[in-house]
């Protein structure tokens, strides 16, 4: 559980990004988080890892994060990020994805069969000794999901996940994520992933909410997308 | 296909070539490492004159090729960077050293003749080995090897990161380059008024990109030491190939394998 | 400037190794007094940036040809000496091991020619004396001056210093027959030129930064108040400056090559380690230029003495047996290639 209490973020003193920003992500929930370009998105994500810190309180499990339990909250949470490169940075996926659970203390064997476990899951066996910089861009990606997984994170972000892949590849992902079992929190412009994926929608417009609540709900309000530079998924467009 | 390109796809043909499998990539890359390193010294401490005794080391590299299944035409395209170099300075010598050396048919070779001959063939075995070296092993296993061998973990560590990075930023300058050109055809190279902005700009997008890696290398519970990938104990078979190697060195380098067998015939 | 394997003897290869190792534990130790793990990855990007950013071909105005750049300068101005030649060994190693640019056991030396200088003597004795020095005075126009200046004399002498390194190292291994003068000779005036270019790109690059992001470069405040002024003023000095340099430059080289044929020897030479990847291969000239140059040497230099040396009891038997010995020794090569294809082709079947 995730709850950002009161939290505001300026990059430059006077410029904040985000503003008095309050809600609550529950066990279970898949969350969108959806919003113009320069709405704060990406910043979300950092607050809630503790890359950046800013102002009022963010509560892990009803812990608040500090510098102290910094470590503890990042074992937690699992985040995939929007340039895979910048992601893995090993030689090998496969060493990719050992690198969380050495640095998290586990054996070599446990690490391995973590891995291996995860790979299964995604179907990703033959990737495993490949080279990082030798794989496609849609296997790149599985790769840093497969990585992040690894880690057995009780939450995932994701920063652009189906960004640059084809309509294949997107698929792969989106089915990948469905299937994930953790609190999830997605953001894109992709919202007809996001209406693949996601239970609830957040829309963020200059560092504050603009709208929160069911995806079938906001994703459809034709008026309120617009008027934030999105439009309809395709899929309800049709309709 | 621009210069980056050309430098990508030569790595990635180095990665294929590791990635083989051959009793000689099987080895412990400590052993090859070593034995490389050992044939390297061993090549270059012949006297400069001593074209003949040098000649029979040809046979070491020849077999690492035949074992390892390694295509001999990729290594000859490296000779490229290499064999000018050395010819620069060697093709003096001939004009420097006109004393004739022997003669073969009648016709005197003059010493300098020899040398330049000797520093061609020493530059032509040594990037051979160390080619092979790199052919049959894969860059993590070489690093973990070098971590065995003690080499500080600082610079292993950063060999590994910037081998991955080599990767990326060659790409993205290759397709930098190719929007540069498609919008001044014509040109040569980089203009003046861009020799600032071109690099610089990828350079700060690396800064932001060098603080995200560093974020998540922290996401994942990274501290102050990188776990390496495992090898395999140093075995005995890769003590025997290094003993053997080095037995085989030290006879080619002090007994004259050449003038033997010449002699053998001769007789 | 990559040394070659069969350019140095061993022990010289070996007290370069030794002198590079100590230099990079000196870094190694300062670093982790530093804050390594956050710098770590600074290293690694920057690194492959200067890596692949030595590909980049530079048009020279008014030349027709280009120039590259070669990092060490820029390395320890952005990153500081011990993790600039920390990234620079990376760097030459990675170009050493998967390029063949420069050899393994020569990797000392060439740690020492092109890092060591450029990080350690460029940072301590040029980059930082001349930023921390009030030179054209205060404002952003005078720090503008001192980065090009700094980068420019950087550049310049740590080249010339790399390239002295290489005539002694290859002439102390008794590689080559060109007396030392002769060589320095050489050497010196070519890189003196390629110096130049590489400090004004490095400036180039380096100013851009500091128009863009002045913390991230070493020993560089961000001023303010910035007067117009004296920023046309430095800029005018810095130019007299450079064109003092490039003039007294260019004469020099005029005056040591007349005929301008080392250019055409070396030049391609050069080629070849500055292009790094060096693919430009059609256009070696090396051979036909070669030999014009080495005529024109020996007729410099034909006051010399040839050089007798002892070996003039060698039998002429012996060298015949040598040389059958050496036949021989090919045909085992041989034998062993056509076996090796061998019992691959029979594997292909099987």
């Amino acid at each position: 559980m995730i709850e950002f209490q009161h939290v505001s973020f300026a990059y430059e003193k006077g410029r904040e990004v985000i503003r008095d920003l309050s809600f609550r992500i529950g066990d279970g929930e898949s969350v969108g988080l959806i919003g113009a370009n320069g709405a704060g998105k990406s910043t979300v994500m950092k607050l809630m890892l503790g890359l950046v810190s800013g102002e009022g309180k963010i509560l892990v499990d009803g812990e608040e994060l500090t510098k102290q339990n910094l470590s503890l909250i990042r074992r937690k949470l699992g985040f995939v990020l929007q340039n895979s490169d910048n992601q893995m940075f090993m030689p090998t996926v496969y060493e990719d994805m050992m690198f969380a659970p050495l640095n998290y203390m586990l054996s070599r064997e446990e690490a391995e069969k973590r891995v291996d476990a995860v790979l299964g899951r995604l179907g990703l066996q033959e990737l495993k000794y490949r080279h990082n910089h030798r794989i496609s861009g849609g296997e790149k990606r599985m790769a840093a999901i497969a990585t992040v997984l690894a880690m057995e994170p009780e939450m995932i972000l994701m920063d652009e996940p189906s960004s640059a892949l084809d309509p294949y590849n997107r698929r792969l992902v989106i089915n990948a994520i469905r299937e994930l079992g953790q609190t999830k929190l997605i953001s894109s412009h992709d919202l007809d992933m996001i209406l693949d994926t996601c239970d609830r929608v957040i829309l963020l417009s200059g560092g504050e909410i603009a709208a929160d609540g069911p995806a079938e709900e906001i994703l459809r309000d034709r008026a309120l997308l617009e008027s934030h530079h999105l439009e309809l998924p395709l899929r309800l467009a049709d309709k | 296909m621009n210069k980056m390109e050309k430098a990508l796809h030569e790595l990635s043909e180095m990665d294929d070539l590791a990635a083989l499998s051959s009793p000689i990539h099987r080895l412990h890359p400590a052993a090859k490492l070593i034995t490389t390193i050992l044939y390297i010294v061993v090549t270059v401490s012949f006297d400069k004159y001593d074209l003949g005794g040098l000649f029979p080391m040809l046979l070491w590299p020849v077999l690492l090729f035949q074992l390892s299944g390694i295509p001999v035409r990729t290594c000859f395209y490296k000779l490229r960077i290499v064999l000018p170099l050395v010819m620069a300075v060697g093709l003096f010598n001939p004009f420097f050293d006109r004393a004739a050396m022997l003669t073969l048919g009648g016709v005197a070779v003059s010493g300098g003749v020899v040398s330049m001959l000797t520093l061609m063939l020493k530059g032509v075995f040594c990037l051979m080995a160390s080619f092979l070296l790199m052919a049959t092993t894969p860059i993590d296993s070489l690093c973990a090897a070098l971590r065995r061998l003690h080499v500080p973990g600082t610079l292993v560590t950063l060999l590994l990161l910037t081998y991955r990075y080599v990767g990326v930023m060659t790409e993205e300058l290759a397709v930098m380059t190719d929007a540069y050109h498609l919008r001044a055809p014509g040109q040569k190279g980089i203009h003046v008024s861009a020799w600032g902005s071109f690099l610089g700009q990828l350079l700060l997008r690396s800064m932001d990109r060098a603080q995200e890696l560093y974020g998540s290398m922290l996401l994942r519970g990274y501290h102050d030491h990188f776990h390496y990938a495992p090898i395999r104990a140093f075995a005995a078979r890769d003590g025997i190939f290094t003993i053997a190697c080095a037995l085989c060195f030290a006879l080619l380098r002090f007994v004259n394998v050449g003038q033997l067998l010449g002699g053998l015939v001769m007789r | 400037m990559h040394m070659a394997d069969a350019l140095l003897a061993p022990a010289v290869a070996a007290t370069m190794y030794v002198a590079s190792g100590t230099a990079a534990g000196v870094s190694i130790h300062k670093l982790r007094k530093d804050d390594e793990p956050q710098k770590l990855p600074v290293m690694a990007v920057t690194a492959a940036l200067v890596f692949a950013g030595q590909m980049i071909n530079y048009t020279i105005p008014g030349t027709g040809s280009s120039g590259h750049m070669c990092g060490g300068m820029m390395l320890s101005a952005l990153l500081g000496p011990f993790a600039g030649f920390l990234s620079m060994i990376v760097i030459l190693a990675i170009q050493c091991l998967f390029f063949a640019d420069g050899g393994l056991m020569a990797l000392g030396a060439n740690v020492w020619n092109m890092a060591f200088y450029g990080c350690f003597v460029g940072y301590f004795l040029i980059w930082r004396p001349i930023m921390r020095s009030r030179l054209f005075g205060e404002g952003k126009g005078a720090a503008r001056g001192r980065i090009v200046l700094a980068s420019i004399l950087g550049c310049v002498i740590t080249l010339q210093l790399g390239a002295f390194s290489v005539v002694l190292e290859t002439s102390l291994s008794g590689i080559t027959e060109l007396p030392f003068g002769a060589f320095v000779a050489l050497m010196q005036p070519i890189h003196l030129a390629i110096g130049l270019v590489e400090g004004l790109i490095t400036s180039a690059v380096l100013l851009f930064v500091y128009e863009s992001r002045p913390e991230l470069l070493q020993c560089v405040e961000p001023a303010e108040g910035e007067s117009a002024k004296r920023s046309l003023k430095s800029v005018v000095a810095v130019l007299a400056i450079v064109a003092l340099v490039v003039g007294g430059g260019l004469s020099l080289l005029a005056s040591s090559n007349p005929d301008g044929l080392e250019w055409a020897l070396f030049g391609n030479a050069e080629e070849g380690y500055a292009e790094n990847m060096g693919l430009d291969e059609d256009d070696f000239g090396v051979e036909s230029a070669a030999a014009e140059k080495a005529g024109a040497i020996q007729e410099a230099t034909s006051f010399l003495p040839d050089y007798a040396f002892a070996d003039s009891d060698t039998p002429a038997g012996t060298t015949v047996s040598g040389v059958v010995g050496s036949a021989m020794v090919a045909g085992v090569a041989l034998l062993i290639c056509l076996a090796g294809g061998f019992f691959r082709r029979k594997k292909a079947q099987s």
